[in-house]
């Protein structure tokens, strides 16, 4: 076993404990390993240790060609893997110059705002039992199938779509899926309402969260934190308005802004965007626009002009970008991915110190980090 | 004092409240169903395991192409001059290594399509050796697979369901 950074542990005092959390528990949502170094009850160290999921999707990319990238994107951030192709088909399209149809724009948000629903209500769930509440898990992933089964019906897959493909989407909608889009867009409102009694407003979920894990703006910000945590700490930042890409300059949607950046605001920030996402699903569904849905100009084989590219999306978990650069071959001389999940993994070793250790899972939870995205 | 029992009284009625939605779920039926005995059926067009036809296979390699992860190997077969015609001899899937994206379908020129993806979500296999599958005129239609200790080609043993729904899109 090769030592890492979090074996390399510093002199334990007599009354120090030093353990593992991790990689396999269930609560670091994947296979995240933390050393901690304990005082009592105190955490007075934590490194967290990343790289027990690397599949090496960045070098594998360099040998495939652009459409087989769009594939291997699925299996970064498995939760939300609309986003991921969308970013990539983004940049590889930037650096094609292919145009993107209207209405495929407008599906592509479609698609992306029913994906972020999906990935914040697991996140809803798995944070109730991270916390001890089990019922709200139940409750979610009941919604969360009812999504999946849109995914399913349009494009044959319920967590790996490869749906948004370079210049376009894959497929047109089924017949009867515009139906049951319109139909689940109510009864998730009603559920949405049923949360807050359920979860959000329990005095014991806030006892264990509201004063648990605060950062400010400031301390984000420095800790390059983007998404609902970078917006939970009270700066109202989100890609979707401040650079709109693929039409979301013409969707009518809020930032919701947390107030001290505590466990219970990050949680709460990602229950009010699922509002704001299914008010955007509302509006897509009202005045979707006729047309082709894949682009002209993308072979079968494409091959992009020499050169490099940065595409940003604002993903579920905050801004993912990538960075592609092409030597003019078919296949992408170097693909990096800004993974926001990893950036936002950093601040664990500052936030945890001085945290109870019972603190440290509600904390992890908070973050919604996903694992194949840290390591990719 | 007072303090102390607002807060359990905050805390109970907190519970009712929660306990209500729980409730209110309780008098609706089930939204599960009982795998083993009961099965949902895909939608239409589910990327399931894939299904080959050597009949109407061209073996013009446009799926091996295609395939992101090179799991899909073929060879064209040759007449008696030995001249490669249009028609595969063998064509192999490895399921250990499919990525289940549909690019090999969508690049199929045949009609109907040579390589599908059926509605099959059950796959599972015993062997390595047993998920790489093989095709081959003279075959029933069903893959065998070659088992590298025995040197043959033989039935799966793992995987039953996959003849039992097929399904070939048209577009």
């Amino acid at each position: 076993m090769t030592e890492t950074a979090a074996d390399n542990k510093p002199k334990l005092k007599s009354d120090q404990m030093f353990i593992n959390l991790g990689p396999q528990h269930p609560s670091t949502h994947g296979v995240l390993r933390i050393g901690l170094t304990i005082e009592g009850e105190i955490i007075v160290n934590a490194v967290p240790d990343v790289g027990y999921l690397h599949r090496g999707t960045e070098k594998l990319a360099e040998i495939r060609g652009y459409h087989h990238c769009v594939v291997l994107s699925d299996r970064w951030d498995y939760l939300n893997a609309m986003g991921n192709n969308m970013v990539f088909c983004m940049a590889a399209e930037k650096l094609m110059g292919v145009e993107v149809p209207e209405r495929a724009q407008q599906l592509r948000v479609l698609m992306l705002e029913l994906n972020r629903i999906a990935s914040h209500l697991l996140f809803f769930g798995t944070y109730g039992i991270d916390i001890g509440a089990f019922t709200a898990f139940l409750h979610a992933f009941r919604e969360r199938e009812m999504v999946l089964d849109l995914f399913e019906m349009v494009c044959g897959a319920r967590m790996t779509y490869n749906y948004i493909r370079l210049g376009g989407v894959m497929k047109e909608l089924p017949k009867e899926w515009l139906d049951r889009c319109r139909e689940f867009v109510p009864f998730f409102k009603k559920r949405l309402a049923e949360y807050d009694d359920l979860l959000s407003f329990n005095p014991i979920f806030l006892d264990r969260t509201k004063t648990v894990g605060a950062v400010g703006g400031k301390e984000a910000l420095a800790w390059g934190w983007s998404g609902p945590n970078l917006r939970a700490s009270g700066v109202p930042y989100d890609m979707r308005k401040f650079q709109p890409y693929s039409s979301y300059e013409k969707f009518d949607f809020e930032i919701p802004v947390g107030k001290d950046g505590s466990c219970w605001d990050r949680y709460y920030c990602r229950v009010r965007e699922m509002h704001e996402s299914l008010k955007i699903v509302e509006q897509v569904l009202g005045g979707l626009p006729e047309g082709p849905i894949l682009g002209k100009g993308v072979a079968k084989v494409p091959k992009a002009p020499p050169g490099e590219t940065y595409a940003a999306i604002e993903g579920a978990r905050g801004d993912l970008g990538i960075h592609l650069v092409s030597d003019g071959n078919m296949s992408p001389y170097r693909l990096h991915v800004k993974a926001p999940s990893f950036i936002n993994l950093q601040i664990l070793q500052e936030m945890l110190v001085g945290q109870k250790i019972s603190d440290v899972v509600a904390i992890l939870g908070s973050i919604d980090i996903v694992l194949g995205e840290v390591d990719r | 004092m007072g303090n102390y029992f607002s807060t359990i009284f905050g805390a109970f009625t907190a519970i009712l409240k929660g306990m209500s939605v729980t409730f209110k779920t309780m008098l609706k039926p089930a939204t599960t169903v009982q795998y083993p005995t009961e099965k949902l059926v895909p939608y239409e067009g589910y990327r399931g395991a894939l299904l080959f036809d050597a009949d109407t296979c061209i073996s013009c390699n446009l799926c091996v192409k295609a395939c992101p992860s090179f799991c899909i190997q073929l060879e064209n077969a040759t007449n008696e001059a030995g001249k490669k015609i249009a028609k595969v001899k063998w064509y192999t899937i490895d399921f250990g290594k499919c990525n289940f994206c549909r690019l090999c379908e969508e690049s199929c020129p045949t009609k109907p399509k040579s390589v599908w993806h059926s509605l099959d979500y059950e796959i599972t296999f015993f062997k390595r050796d047993e998920m790489v599958r093989c095709w081959q005129k003279g075959f029933e239609f069903i893959g065998k697979y070659f088992d590298r200790e025995a040197k043959e080609f033989k039935k799966p043993e793992g995987q039953v369901q996959i003849q039992t729904t097929q399904q070939r899109c048209q577009y």
